[in-house]
């Protein structure tokens, strides 16, 4: 040990460095929003910020309360886990076919797609679910966030459908299967680790996504992160409110992630499927 | 069980015609090799057979049937890759039960053939387990194991023991050629080496560039080669080339010593001053050491010596030809010592230079 210590490298150096700033970064906000959740209204913009408070559950009652909360959570596990649903069903065929035959267009057309701002397409899109008369339905949610949810399930899926040794699948085929026996019975049981991540990943964004929400959806149909916006202006911003209806949102994709963090790393490294 | 047979078979990849123009007939229950220098189109050719390769002209006949658009689900053959590619998330038994559920067989029936196969390749001990926990050669037995409990029609080899040491090698080299005898189903084993062919093979093709060279029976291979190429690519070590000239009834090497034409099948057909240039093939085993001075031979120094135990292999130069023999140990030869070779009657061949081909 003593050894080791004289000898650290200036890069673990730096490294440990940068790890506390992004640390820092990253933490602070979090910490920030989960205690002022639990601090009473008048503290919450306290200046400067207190550490020592009695902590209280009063924004969360008054949540509840004050706005159809549980309703936008159901309608936000609603959207989000159909999409993702669907993100996994046509992505992952999608993702296997790309990798198997090499035609890779469909996943660049999908990754320009998910990159350009989503505001290039609200405007077709509302026109479009105006005209079929799908404004605020959950179907215009759904769909929409399939088009988030698609393209990461089917970049998240590639790597690991390439790391699928070609003999595997040709031994497949010899052994008398076709297309779909060999996606469900070889190609999808060798990527699961690929199929979790994707669904946490596209599960998440999904989750997170907000713009569509807030034009396609009406009172009904809202998501969370949709309605989180109602307690920013009218008059008096409800800071309180807006930190615990921001804790609760957040909470799902933390507790994903750290549940699935170790899984998540290795996938995100590492597609290769080992014999 | 079935006969192969390709007619006019043409295989191009994009630019790249990795099969000209190719004819083969695989009779029923035959044990085929094909060997060729790597890149030669080998696996190429047994996958075009398996399916898993279009064709770009000509026809492939599995039996009775052309099977030019068939899927390889559908050709009922099975194949050993180099790889194994076994299933990685299946166990031994539900990789060889794969193909026989996709049939449609029934469970008893499946069970029965997995344990007379798992019995043959004595594998009986780890079918509960998933190829990541097996060795080389045990997951090569598995790969095995797979294509015998199907049954099929042809069995295709790639290459199958590339991946094992040389002493496993040996040993399911022997092994495959008793389950060969044992099944009597029609098989095409693609291997490089060409001591695979020859141990293992009823008949051997030899292939370059696409192109099938020689196809025969091993001894026919090894002793009536057709060309420079085949002589020179079966055999080990390889057979020795020397330029030589017609000279009356024998033949002269570059140093002026010669050999009897009557010693050397095919010289009858040539006539002397012909303007042809002509090469001497004799393999190293063909090649006795006489001891020195006995008035017959070619005289030669030895340039390096790596005994073998049974034999001795003599390293040595003639004229500007670098060459082996392979003689008895009891010659008791060190590098620098003097040493008459004598070609065995009957052994030796000619060769056109030009065209490579044998001259009978
Ligand atoms: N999928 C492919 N695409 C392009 N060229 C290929 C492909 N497969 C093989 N080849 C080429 O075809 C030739 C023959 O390959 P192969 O049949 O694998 O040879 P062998 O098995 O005798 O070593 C080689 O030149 C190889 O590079
Ligand atoms: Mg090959």
């Amino acid at each position: 040990m003593r050894a080791r210590s004289f000898s650290v490298p200036w890069f673990t150096v730096l490294n440990v460095i940068q790890l506390t700033i992004a640390g820092i970064v990253v933490i602070t906000p979090t910490l920030w929003m989960v205690l002022s959740s639990f601090k009473p209204s008048f503290e919450v913009t306290a200046y400067p910020p207190t550490l020592i408070f009695s902590p209280t559950l009063e924004n969360y009652a008054s949540l509840s309360q004050t706005t159809p909360f549980l309703h936008y959570a159901f309608n936000s596990v609603l959207v989000t886990v159909s999409s993702t649903l669907i993100g996994i069903l046509l992505g992952a065929p999608a993702a296997f076919v790309v990798s198997w035959t090499r035609i890779t267009w469909p996943a660049i057309v999908s990754l320009v797609a998910r990159m350009a701002p989503g505001t290039l397409f609200l405007l077709p899109w509302y026109v479009m679910f105006r005209h079929f008369d799908m404004i605020g339905s959950y179907w215009s949610l759904i769909l929409t966030h399939a088009v988030i949810t698609l393209p990461i399930v089917l970049w998240v899926m590639l790597p690991f459908f390439d790391g699928i040794p070609r003999s595997v699948i040709e031994a497949a085929q010899i052994d008398g299967c076709g297309p779909i026996k060999i996606f469900r019975r070889i190609a999808v049981p060798l990527v699961s680790t690929g199929i979790a991540v994707a669904s946490i990943l596209a599960f998440v964004f999904s989750w997170n996504y907000f713009l569509f929400a807030l034009v396609l959806s009406n009172a009904q149909t809202k998501t969370l992160v949709a309605a989180s916006f109602n307690f920013i202006g009218e008059g008096a911003t409800n800071w309180g409110g807006l930190m615990a209806a921001a804790t609760l949102i957040a909470l799902p994709p933390l507790i994903l992630a750290v549940v699935v963090q170790r899984w998540l790393v290795s996938g995100l490294t590492l597609g290769a499927v080992k014999g | 069980m079935a006969s192969i047979s390709l007619r006019k078979l043409v295989k191009k990849f994009g630019e790249l015609t990795v099969i000209p123009d190719l004819d083969l007939e695989i009779p029923d229950r035959e044990f085929v090799v094909l060997v060729g220098p790597s890149g030669c189109g080998k696996s190429t050719l047994l996958r075009i057979l398996a399916g898993l390769e279009t064709i770009d002209g000509g026809e492939v006949m599995i039996g009775e049937e052309r099977v030019n658009g068939v899927p390889a689900a559908k050709r009922d053959i099975a194949m050993v890759f180099q790889d194994y590619a076994l299933y990685p998330h299946m166990t031994v038994r539900q990789n060889m039960a794969f193909a026989l559920e996709n049939k449609g067989a029934d469970k008893a029936e499946i069970e029965r053939r997995i344990t007379e196969a798992s019995r043959l390749l004595d594998i009986g001990d780890y079918l509960d387990r998933r190829p990541k926990a097996l060795s080389g050669g045990q997951r090569q037995r598995v790969a095995m194991g797979r294509a015998i409990v199907r049954d099929p029609k042809v069995f295709l080899f790639d290459e199958p023991l590339s991946n094992l040491d040389a002493k496993l090698r040996a040993a399911v080299r022997a092994e495959i050629k008793a389950l060969a005898q044992k099944i009597r189903t029609t098989m095409v084993f693609v291997t490089h080496d060409q001591i695979e062919a020859m141990t293992m093979a009823d008949r051997i093709v030899v292939m370059k560039a696409g192109v099938i060279q020689q196809v025969g029976k091993p001894e026919e291979i090894y002793e009536r080669p057709v060309n420079m190429f085949v002589a020179g690519f079966i055999g080990s070590p390889a057979m020795n080339f020397f330029p030589v000239t017609v000279e009356g009834d024998d033949l002269r090497l570059q140093t002026g010593d010669t050999v009897p034409g009557h010693a050397v099948p095919g010289f009858a057909t040539l006539s002397a001053g012909q303007d042809r240039q002509i090469v001497l093939g004799i393999r190293p085993e063909h090649l006795d050491g006489a001891g020195e001075g006995k008035g017959e031979g070619v005289p030669i120094t030895v340039d390096l010596v790596e005994p073998l135990g049974s034999d001795t292999l003599i390293h040595f130069t003639l004229g500007d030809v670098a060459a082996i023999a392979r003689v008895s140990p009891d010659l008791r030869l060190a590098p620098g010592d003097r040493v008459s070779l004598v070609p065995a009657p009957g052994k030796a061949r000619l060769f056109d230079a030009e065209s490579g081909k044998a001259i009978q």
